[in-house]
């Protein structure tokens, strides 16, 4: 049985949670059964299907595509929990008791196939009180899943086995949390709160007690320990305000009657009579009616006064000056003024308490810096942090200030947690020796590569890497791995050394974002001295590079997650194919900022669509359709929204699990290298002047309902030129070089108009479109 | 003998006619100055500095400022003078009219000032700190303050100062140590020294206002740590007239190369009373506002003075006689042809004009962004002309100067051993220069200014208010036969200039110092290339004039005359910026501290 793979899997418990994580395996294909109790006789599947359509709502979407919504499979606990027995996994998801859970349980035993995992996505409750009572057949099935918010988003899954649970059972379940639902599983022990969350909530409630007693605004509070630490700005309080004030009381009680009394814990937490004056009058936070932020009736940003408990406007804090805003840990703890004294009193604690956590709630330092990263999104863990400080200087002043030192600060001495060795990353362990991170098979991190070897190529903005078996990584390195000239010059650089002496390309880098497209704030800078024929020289050397890169006699696949805008969008449309990370955002946003795309991507998604059999034939069609998701700057939310966008074709892949998008890539392109032959460039057949009156007309249509504003339309008639073709005439065929001209004049006469730059520098200058 | 009479024509051109299609003109605000009376202050203010000022220039510079008991007395005939010059309303030229002032447009201001600095650049520091300090008062100050004080500074009763410099610190206003303590009627004490306060005593004026840059006990180390007071001489009575001395006073005055007939003292600031200007810490932002406005001036001081030294210079070259012409005797019927026949003594004399012509078609440039910034309805054009002015306030300020000083010792160069020595008074233009390359900013942060505040801004957002405007008529007139090669000159200047840019951005961004380095040369640059736009779309106005048969075609042949010397023999030093600033800071920096 445990060797069956996971085809189906049953979720109980339509909360956020469990709803979030149903809609997750459901997101990678797989089937999933939500189950909850029966509140309104007649309607017995109300709660479960209310849970669903409350999802096709919520933003950010739980699913991936419309697809993915349809594979979910409701049902009630009543009548349905016989259909539990089919699926080969069952997440408990229920609410946070210990008796409504072991209730369930009993009933799971009786009716459910040995060796089928059962989990329970418990956020505190302790496996050993879970399956009190529990045959050793359950026991042996059980484990802890615990997912965090939102399950589509969250990359954590913190797994707790039990000593009776078979490692085979979870195994499996880690394979598939791995691969299917894209999660990095982290061992945490059977110990109150797990690791994220016990660190996490100590962090918080440090971060309240300090800024009360230093007297910060909550602004202040979030300037300091957000960004300046690596942590989300949401720092403290808006971080409450995103899960709810009223959660926390529940984590504290629950940790406060689990954790040994010795722990340091119980000393943080406090009667705070403002927080319960919150949770009473339903100032919950965001799902309530406002947090320690709110919007007021205008829509203007509020906060609250820690004092007073009154609302009042937002006071933007400038946070810690000098150094310490530029991300220098050391030297923010270290300053005298406020921000200094916050954040010691955050930061101090909380790494003394996260370095007293090995080996009680992990076996290594690994764990707990992966669960922060992961789970609060840090940007670095505990013990990475604690080396940015020195271990030995935080002893000191721990020290000083007469607070516990965990043995393993003592053990690092001057040393540090991580170090790199021979190109390998390693980590301090318990034993007192150094031992390498070692990653999942199928895992491959740019970033190793980077560590062990030196670049092939590399200019300002990019740089290729030898990633082994013939192929090659081209990485961009530029500010949000922006698209420049730079980028463009080691693409020239590349083909004929790949053609030499490779056999494929890989698109990729280790970024959050695969890029944000061509780099707008040089494009202003040159906009504002007039470099006309500069900007020109750019729009045709991207043409040529992304080109070059379609021809050449070697496959290249793209492999992009998050962002990929605009030029980074175009780039990936010139590849043989695209292996994409299920979180990949990608779309031609060029109008958005008065511009048409100008590297190619106006013929590559004509061609797309044209090839892709699901249009009716003739020239009007593939070029209505394009123009309809280009002028609108359509941006997928998905991988799988881009293949309904054409962005991803046929044969184009997508991988779950971020850690494992390169080498999946890799594969991908190793699988084309076989009898390659670069692809026949295209002949386009459009519409012309009357395709382009038609185009015109709807978008007219558009700005007449108050959809598009005056400029909008010029751009679209800008657009709708190049993709009917210019002046085209219906029984020519254009040229993919003729369309490539008609995107640079276009572009350039878009980008000299003073509407087109006053998009360009509110985007810059505010990060959101202007609607001019 | 110093000779000096405005050069109108040239004033009215750049008024009227250069920069009417800048997209500043027709401010509905300023409807009521007709062109007609524009040409009448103008006139007037011409036959004023012509009469009453420029025959107190030698001599106020021979006798100096003296000080005598704490009590500062300017030269002979000054305060006659100023008296005149109150009288005649010139103290308030461009004050709102809600304080007194009759409110006429900065462009015609600007030009008034060269007026006066032309005609006596030390007596032009009176009024001058006065009218930058109304500008402070207006934008910052509270109400009751502007209704005590802006009414009597603006008649010009009362005069102003502005007190940053102190023994310790100069540019770098972080280390100013005067402090201010407050007191429990809202007012403060004000303790401290400060040095180089043009006309901080004298006795012109029945009271002076001093602007002081001071700290408050708990303020914040640095610049951030400065606030803005005001501290009377004489503190008001409850009739608003000068009553009980305040703690002010003056302990010296300086022995300067120039301009000495304009005061620069030590002042003691003892237990002075003193009232907030602005937020607390928030002095330079007030003090940047009326140090902006003054950037301006002091450019318009170094125009003025050059101007004076070209009209000497062409007075004496039309008069002296020497040698003769290399292309053969020009004046057989003298002993000798006058030395303007000489190519060398063109090439000074065309150089000065040169300068002046491309400054003062630049400031009429600016005057009208600066008009605009404030007056105009379209809240897209303030913005525009505000973008502008904060480009071109270092440009101005260091670039007149560097060039009038330049002018003002090729004046002197034109006369000989005549320059050099008093009686002509053309040294003596060239020690009041130098001041101007000096103080409100010296011309090396001028370029600092430029480079590390100015050109990265927004995205080179203040660099577009220049460049597009440029870009535009280099297109528009690249086919333009009748100006001949200038079209072709300025688009090589301006390409020069559009790579400059971006290599100064680029290698800035990474290394402050290429920056710094590039400071000075940047600033040139772009005031060559700005001052030839200035000087090709002038030569191109006035070959429309002539074709339309306008009446003073020697002016507009003299014009473009003017343009194409400088395209010809002042524009080329573009490349020779560029190619300085490509080079960056390597050599600069390299050689050992140790070595020098």
């Amino acid at each position: 049985m445990a060797d069956a793979p996971i085809r189906k899997v049953c979720v109980i418990g339509a909360g956020v949670m469990g709803a979030g994580i149903a809609a997750q395996v459901a997101n990678a294909g797989v089937p999933a059964l939500l189950l909850d109790v029966v509140r309104d006789p007649d309607h017995r599947n109300a709660v479960a299907e209310g849970a669903v359509a409350k999802m096709l709502k919520t933003e950010p979407a739980p699913f991936m595509s419309e697809q993915a919504a349809r594979l979910v499979e409701v049902g009630n606990i009543e009548d349905h929990l016989d259909r539990a027995a089919d699926c080969d996994w069952i997440i408990e998801a229920v609410s946070e008791r210990l008796d409504v859970k072991r209730s369930l349980y009993a009933r799971l035993d009786v009716m459910r196939r040995p060796g089928v995992a059962i989990s329970s996505n418990t956020s505190t409750i302790p496996l050993h009180q879970l399956i009190e009572g529990r045959s050793d057949a359950f026991a042996a099935d059980f484990l802890i899943t615990h997912f965090f918010n939102p399950p589509r988003h969250m990359r954590l899954l913190e797994v707790v086995v039990g000593p009776k649970t078979r490692a085979d059972i979870a195994a499996k379940v880690e394979a598939f949390a791995d691969r299917m639902l894209g999660k990095t599983v982290v061992r945490a022990k059977d110990s109150p709160g797990f690791i994220a969350n016990r660190i996490g909530t100590y962090w918080l409630q440090l971060g309240i007690n300090a800024a009360l007693d230093l007297g910060l605004t909550v602004e202040e509070a979030d300037a300091i320990a957000g960004r300046p630490m690596g942590v989300p700005k949401t720092g403290i309080f808006g971080l409450i305000d995103l899960v709810g004030l009223d959660l926390m009381p529940h984590i504290q009680a629950s940790l406060q009657s689990t954790l040994p009394p010795t722990d340091a814990f119980h000393q943080t937490v406090r009667k705070i009579p403002l927080i319960e004056r919150m949770i009473a009058g339903g100032y919950t936070g965001r799902k309530g009616k406002g947090g320690f932020y709110r919007l007021d009736s205008s829509r203007q940003r509020e906060a609250i006064d820690l004092v007073s408990g009154d609302y009042r406007p937002l006071i933007p804090a400038a946070g810690p000056s000098g150094p310490a805003a530029k991300g220098d840990i050391a030297a923010l703890i270290r300053s005298p003024d406020r921000a200094g004294q916050y954040a010691w009193a955050v930061l101090g604690p909380v790494l003394a308490y996260a370095a007293a956590l090995v080996p009680e709630a992990a076996d290594d330092i690994v764990a707990i810096d992966d669960a922060m990263k992961l789970g609060y999104n840090w940007a670095y863990g505990p013990f990475e942090l604690i080396d940015k400080i020195g271990a030995a200087p935080l002893v000191a002043r721990l020290e000083q200030q007469g607070l516990a030192v965990a043995p393993l600060l003592m053990l690092a001495g001057q040393r540090s947690f991580y170090r790199v060795e021979d190109g390998r990353r390693q980590y301090l362990g318990l034993d007192g020796g150094y031992h390498d991170v070692v990653r999942p098979d199928g895992v491959l991190r740019l970033e190793d590569v980077k560590r062990a070897t030196q670049p092939l190529l590399k200019t300002g903005s990019a740089a290729l890497w030898d990633i082994g078996d013939g192929v090659v990584c081209l990485e961009f390195t530029g500010k949000m791995n922006a698209l420049d000239g730079e980028v463009m010059a080691l693409i020239g650089k590349a083909i004929p050394l790949i053609q030499q002496s490779y056999k494929a390309l890989v698109l990729y880098n280790d970024g959050p974002n695969f890029s944000a497209g061509a780099n707008l704030g040089l494009a202003l800078f040159a906009i504002n001295i007039a470099a006309w024929s500069e900007i020109g020289k750019l729009v045709a050397e991207g043409q040529a590079a992304y080109k070059a890169l379609k021809y050449a006699p070697f496959p290249v696949v793209g492999a992009p997650s998050g962002m990929a805008l605009g030029g980074a969008c175009e780039i990936l449309l010139h590849a043989d194919a695209i292996q994409a990370h299920a979180e990949s955002y990608i779309g031609l946003v060029e109008c958005g900022v008065g511009l048409i795309p100008g590297w190619g991507g106006c013929g590559e998604t004509i061609d797309r669509w044209v090839k892709s059999g699901r249009l009716p034939k003739g020239p009007m069609p593939a070029a209505a359709k394009v123009f309809e998701i280009v002028s609108t700057a359509t941006v997928s939310r998905s991988a799988a929204h881009a293949r309904e966008l054409m962005i991803l074709r046929d044969g184009d892949a997508i991988t779950m699990n971020r850690d494992r998008l390169l080498l999946d890539a890799k594969a991908k392109a190793l699988s084309l290298v076989d009898g390659y032959q670069p692809p026949q460039a295209p002949q386009f057949h459009l519409p012309g002047d009357s395709g382009h009156t038609a185009l015109a007309m709807a978008a007219d249509s558009f700005h007449k309902r108050g959809l598009a504003t005056d400029y909008d339309l010029v751009v679209a008639g800008a657009l709708a030129q190049v993709l009917t073709g210019g002046a085209a005439d219906l029984v020519d065929p254009v040229s993919e070089a003729d369309m490539l001209a008609l995107e640079r004049d276009a572009f350039a006469a878009r980008v000299r108009d003073p509407r087109t730059i006053a998009r360009i520098e509110h985007m810059l200058e505010t990060g959101k479109p202007l609607r001019n | 003998m110093q000779v000096y009479d405005a050069p109108l024509r040239d004033m009215r051109f750049v008024l009227h006619e250069l920069h009417q299609d800048d997209g500043f003109g027709g401010l509905a605000h300023f409807r009521d100055f007709t062109p007609d009376l524009l040409d009448a202050v103008l006139e007037e203010a011409a036959r004023f500095t012509r009469e009453v000022l420029l025959p107190l220039n030698a001599s106020g510079d021979a006798e100096g400022c003296r000080i005598e008991n704490g009590m500062v007395y300017t030269p002979r005939g000054f305060q006659q003078a100023y008296d005149r010059f109150r009288a005649g309303g010139w103290c308030a030229l461009a004050n709102d009219p809600a304080f007194g002032g009759q409110g006429l447009p900065e462009t015609v201001n600007k030009l008034v000032e060269e007026m006066i600095c032309a005609a006596n650049v030390a007596f032009s520091l009176y009024p001058g700190l006065t009218h930058g300090a109304t500008t402070a008062i207006e934008g910052h100050a509270s109400d009751e303050l502007k209704q005590a004080y802006l009414p009597k500074l603006v008649e010009g009763v009362w005069s102003a100062t502005m007190c940053l410099t102190e023994a310790q610190c100069g540019t770098d206003l972080g280390l100013l140590r005067t402090r201010a303590t407050p007191q429990a009627d809202g007012s403060y004490q004000i303790n401290g020294s400060k040095i180089f306060i043009s006309a901080g005593e004298h006795d012109l004026t029945e009271n002076i206002v001093h602007l002081v840059l001071a700290r408050l006990p708990d303020a914040p180390a640095g610049v951030k740590g400065i606030s803005l007071f005001l501290a009377p001489k004489y503190l008001p009575d409850p009739a608003g007239a000068p009553g009980a001395r305040n703690g002010v006073s003056c302990a010296n005055i300086e022995h300067k190369m120039g301009m000495t007939a304009a005061a620069t003292c030590q002042l003691n600031f003892d237990d002075t009373t003193g009232w907030l200007v602005g937020q607390p810490n928030k002095g330079m932002a007030a003090m940047f506002t009326m140090m902006n406005a003054e950037r301006v001036s002091v450019g318009v001081q170094g125009l003025g003075i050059a101007e004076a030294a070209y009209q000497g210079a062409v007075a004496y070259a039309k008069d002296r006689l020497q040698g003769r012409s290399l292309a053969g005797a020009k004046r057989p019927d003298l002993p000798a042809d006058p030395i303007i026949v000489h190519p060398d003594v063109r090439r000074m004399l065309m150089t000065i004009r040169a300068y002046n012509e491309g400054c003062r078609a630049l400031g009429g440039w600016v005057a009208r962004a600066m008009d605009a910034e404030k007056f105009a309805d379209d809240p897209e054009v303030k913005a525009h002309a505000a973008d502008f002015v904060a480009l071109m306030t270092p440009v101005v300020k260091a670039l007149f100067t560097d060039l009038g000083f330049e002018a003002t010792n090729l004046g002197v160069q034109v006369y000989g051993g005549h320059g050099y020595i008093r009686d002509h008074g053309m040294e003596q233009y060239v020690r009041d220069a130098r001041i101007t390359m000096i103080y409100e900013g010296t011309n090396g942060i001028q370029g600092l200014d430029l480079v590390g505040r100015k050109l990265g801004a927004h995205t080179g957002r203040y660099l577009r208010s220049f460049f597009h405007p440029v870009s535009a008529f280099l297109e528009a007139g690249q086919d333009d036969a009748r100006l001949g090669p200038m079209v072709a000159d300025l688009k090589k200047a301006f390409g020069a200039l559009q790579l400059a840019t971006g290599t100064v951005a680029q290698r800035g961004l990474g290394d402050p110092e290429e920056a710094g380095a590039a400071g000075t040369d940047y600033l040139r640059l772009i005031g060559l290339v700005a001052m030839g736009y200035c000087f090709v779309k002038s030569a191109r106005i006035a070959t429309e004039r002539l074709a339309q048969g306008a009446d003073d075609a020697a002016f507009y042949k003299a014009k473009i005359d003017t343009a194409a010397f400088f395209c010809d023999r002042i524009l080329p030093q573009a490349s020779a910026c560029f190619l300085a600033i490509k080079a960056g800071k390597r050599s600069m920096m390299a050689l050992d501290e140790a070595a020098f």
